[in-house]
This record gives structure tokens, C-alpha cells and sequence, in this order.
């Protein structure tokens, strides 16, 4: 395992080496392909001039919000038409109106109604995530054990007891699902609203220095995107075994 | 065969009532929220007028494209890395570095790279459309039985009729699964890459609606999009119940 990693990591570097003598070579357009070490160079001195972290701070809150809010919002309404059939059906139709639209179409209506500020990409990124969260979610709610339920009736539990102390943690596995798949989502709109309708954030950062022939300065916004998107995930799946800590120790028990 | 849902459609028709009413009462609301019946006849006219049929072959032409360029070469590497792990070691790191980065990224590069165009296009939705049937077919092989594999070895069958009758069939409800997410993912980069960089397509003609202010041209558009991806999606799923028909047999009897 350990030799099979090396393999990899010491494959990776021989990339990068061959990277850097292909473009210090000139093989290829030193203006399309510059040297690793520029962009590494560009790299650490944007990261110090605070410009790429000024880039990202913005568009994390754009994906903050949008994401929190795309959360709350859709993890309540799956709740209640996992236990309501009547609202299930009546919303049904529009759900599956909606769902085929590529998130990117809506960037257009977004800034119909909301220019080019914030607000518009926080409304993409809800609008995007909505799916995955709240389908996941009322599955979820759908496929609780009905022996759990019954149970808490036996011991006389009010509504909101059940919902809070059996239904809520029995489905939150398939709620996380939801917010698993949701969370590349986000980044991938922010970026993109940011590339079409912006005058900051990392996707515009990376496009405008694509446009002004700053390419060391591009493949530097890609390399801390691609770090964020690393870093996301990570804590996400901390976040996932400290909340799910009870669940794996439950699938082990009842095999 | 499933019953109508005649509450949803209800809601539903509901909601264009609404919709329809909040666009007649007033010039300003109307600017944001055309009436539902003006979308319709938006809708109508593009189509009858043959403006959109351009449209709807360009971006169709570069999402086939992209998907199936992206379906052979991932499918193809999934199974070599699955099936040699040492080429699999060679490549994880590398495989890891990237996948992180939203693909969307991809896109300033190819533009540098190719220029305006199909081309470049095309390449982005196969670069992002790669990953999922890329890693799932590795985990589909990954996942398969030795013992299948020994009993085809015992048999005295060789590599390569090991991988047509033994590895393909076995490892493929994951490829199916790789290839239903590169569906909506193909198609997103597709809309995405003709609304910054093209001339041309679905993506590029919404965006240009809104930016001229034709708002009930972008609805309609947005509409047409949405049936694109309903119905691909629907012809996708025809496909899979197609291909796997063998495949439910078998699962059925391992239940009884």
C-alpha cells in the first residue's frame, strides 16, 4: 500500500519535472504552458499579496450562503413531504418540472432579477442544490423503519418528539448523502456565476487572467481552486464522522 | 402503469394561473415575469420560425460528442487501471490532484488552448464528463469477484475473453451508474462553455436573450433546455433497461 503510493506521488513529480523542462524548453508556447516554477512563483506571491485569498473569502461566502440556506430551506420541505403524501403529490409535478434544468440556465434569471450582486449567486447555488438535498431527505424520511415509529407511539411521543428524536436522526445518513453531493455542486456554480456575471471572486479571477494573458496568474487561481476543493471535502467528512459518529457502530450491530 | 397525478398537475396549472396574472398586472412586473401565456407563444414562434433549431443542433451535436468521447476513453482507462493495479498505483496521486478542482476551471485553459469554438467546447464537457464514469468503472472492477475471475482462468480463457464475458459484464451497473452522472454533468458543461466562450447553442442564445432584454425568448429557451435534459435523461434510462435486461434475472433469483 505504502510503495503503491510512493509509485504514484513519484510519479506525479515526474510530471511535473517533465512539465518543466517541455516549457523551459519552449516545446510547446511559453505563453500557453509557462514553467511549473512560475506558477508555483505566481502562486506564493498572490497567496501573500492576500489577492487570492481576498478571491476565494468572496466566493466562499457566496457558497456559504447559498449552500446554508439551500440546506434549511430543502431539508425541511423533504421532511414534510416524506411525511405528508398529500404535500408529496401536490408539489410532485412542479418538482419534476424543474429538475431536468441545467443549473447554469438559471444563471440568466438570476440576473434578470438580481444583477450581477451576490444575491444572484446565492440564488443559483440554492436553486442547484435544491435536488440532490431535498430528494435525498425525503427518501430518507420515507424509508425510516416503521418499527421506530410505531415504537415511539407506544411510548406516547408528541409529533415534534417523533420528528425530532426518531425521524430526524433515522434518515440523517441519506440527509448527509444529500449534502455530499450538494457540496461540489455548490463550488462548481459559484464558479461558473462567477465566470458569467462577476467582478470578483476566484471564477472571475481565473477567467479575467485568462483574458488579460496573465496565464501563470490562471494556472495559479486553478491550483488553489482545486486546494479548496480539496480542503471542502476534508471537512466535510470530519464534520460527517463527528456528527454520524453513533451510525457506523449501528450498520456493524445489526449485521 | 402509474396513475395521473391529478393534484400535482393541478398545483401545477395553479401556479400558471398565477404566473399569468402577476405578468398582466403591471408593465414593470411584466418585464421580469412575462405572462405564461406570452412565454408559450415565445415558444412557439422560435420553433415555427426556425430560429432555435440551430440552436438546439449545436449544443445537441457538442453534448453527443463530448459524452461519448468521454464514455470510450473513461471506460477504456477504468478498466485497464482496475485490471492492472500497478498501473493503477502509478496514476492515483495524480487522478487525486485533480478530481478536487470543480471542472468548470477547465474552461480558461481550453480557451487558451483551442480557441473559441466546438473544439474547445467539446473538450471541456469531455474533461468534466471523464471523472464520474472514470471512477466508477474503476470501483466496478475493482468490486468484481476473484473467484469469477479465477473459474474464467481455470477454464483456460484467455485476457481478452476474460474481459469481454467475465470483467465488462460484471463491472457494469457501476459504468451504467458513472455514465447516468455524466449525463447531467455533460450537459451543464456544455450550456456553461456556450454562455462564456460561443457564438452558438442553447447556453449562449439564453443568455443573449436576457442580455437584449427579450425575457419571454430566455423563458422559452430555458424551457426547451429543461426538455433536452428530460428527455435524454428518459432515452438514457430506455438504454440502460435495454442493455441490462440480462442483469435482472440474475439479481431476482440471488433475492429468492
Amino acid at each position: 500500500m505504502r510503495a503503491a503510493k510512493l509509485n504514484g506521488v513519484l510519479f506525479l513529480f515526474g510530471l511535473f519535472f517533465l512539465w518543466e523542462v517541455v516549457a523551459r524548453a519552449e516545446l510547446v508556447n511559453p505563453l500557453i504552458v509557462p514553467p511549473l516554477s512560475k506558477i508555483f512563483e505566481s502562486f506564493i506571491s498572490l497567496l501573500w499579496s492576500g489577492q487570492i485569498p481576498l478571491q476565494i473569502l468572496a466566493s466562499l461566502k457566496r457558497a456559504a450562503i447559498g449552500y446554508l440556506l439551500a440546506a434549511l430551506v430543502f431539508i425541511s420541505l423533504g421532511i414534510v413531504m416524506g411525511l405528508f403524501d398529500r404535500v408529496y403529490r401536490a408539489l410532485e409535478v412542479i418538482v419534476e418540472m424543474l429538475r431536468p434544468i441545467p443549473p447554469p440556465v438559471v444563471i440568466p434569471v438570476a440576473m434578470l432579477f438580481f444583477g450581477l450582486e451576490d444575491e444572484m449567486k446565492v440564488f443559483v447555488i440554492f436553486f442547484s442544490c435544491a435536488w440532490p438535498i431535498l430528494l435525498n431527505t425525503m427518501d430518507g424520511v420515507k424509508n425510516v423503519d416503521p418499527v421506530l415509529l410505531h415504537t415511539a407511539r407506544t411510548f406516547g411521543l408528541s409529533r415534534y418528539k417523533i420528528i425530532g428524536q426518531v425521524i430526524l436522526p433515522a434518515s440523517s445518513p441519506q440527509i448527509m448523502t444529500g449534502l455530499r453531493v450538494s457540496l461540489p455542486v455548490t463550488l462548481i456554480l459559484v464558479v461558473i456565476s462567477e465566470m458569467v456575471g462577476s467582478t470578483d471572486g476566484i471564477g472571475y479571477f481565473i477567467l479575467d487572467s485568462q483574458r488579460r494573458f496573465r496565464v501563470a496568474q490562471m494556472y495559479a487561481g486553478m491550483l488553489s481552486l482545486a486546494i479548496l476543493g480539496y480542503l471542502l471535502n476534508q471537512l466535510f467528512n470530519v464534520l460527517h464522522r463527528s456528527l454520524l459518529f453513533w451510525h457506523g457502530g449501528m450498520l456493524r450491530r445489526s449485521r | 402503469m402509474k396513475s395521473i397525478n391529478w393534484t400535482g398537475w393541478l398545483v401545477f396549472a395553479a401556479v400558471v394561473v398565477v404566473w399569468e396574472v402577476a405578468g398582466r398586472s403591471s408593465p414593470a412586473v411584466q418585464f421580469y415575469i412575462p405572462p405564461a401565456s406570452q412565454i408559450s407563444g415565445s415558444l412557439i414562434q422560435i420553433i415555427a420560425s426556425g430560429e432555435i433549431a440551430g440552436h438546439v443542433g449545436t449544443t445537441l451535436t457538442r453534448f453527443v460528442a463530448g459524452y461519448l468521447i468521454a464514455a470510450v476513453i473513461a471506460v477504456t482507462a477504468g478498466i485497464l487501471l482496475g485490471y492492472f493495479p500497478l498501473v493503477h498505483s502509478y496514476l492515483e496521486t495524480l487522478i487525486e490532484f485533480l478530481r478536487p478542482m470543480p471542472s468548470v476551471a477547465i474552461i480558461p485553459v481550453a480557451i487558451l488552448l483551442l480557441g473559441i469554438g466546438d473544439g474547445m467546447i467539446i473538450a471541456v464537457t469531455v474533461y468534466a464528463s471523464l471523472w464520474p464514469i472514470l471512477i466508477n468503472t474503476l470501483d466496478g472492477v475493482r468490486h468484481i469477484e476473484p473467484t469469477l475471475i479465477h473459474t474464467g482462468k481455470t477454464f483456460g480463457l484467455g485476457r481478452w475473453r476474460i474481459l469481454k464475458s467475465i470483467i465488462l459484464p460484471a463491472a457494469s451497473p457501476y459504468i451504467m451508474t458513472g455514465l447516468r452522472i455524466s449525463l447531467a454533468i455533460a450537459l451543464i458543461l456544455v450550456t456553461t462553455a456556450e454562455m462564456i466562450a460561443g457564438g452558438k447553442g442553447l447556453g449562449f442564445y439564453i443568455l443573449d436573450e436576457e442580455r437584449s432584454l427579450r425575457n419571454s425568448n430566455m423563458y422559452a429557451g430555458i424551457i426547451l433546455v429543461a426538455s433536452l435534459g428530460y428527455l435524454l435523461n428518459r432515452l438514457f434510462l430506455l438504454g440502460e433497461l435495454g442493455l441490462m435486461k440480462w442483469r435482472r434475472g440474475l439479481v431476482a433469483e440471488e433475492v429468492q
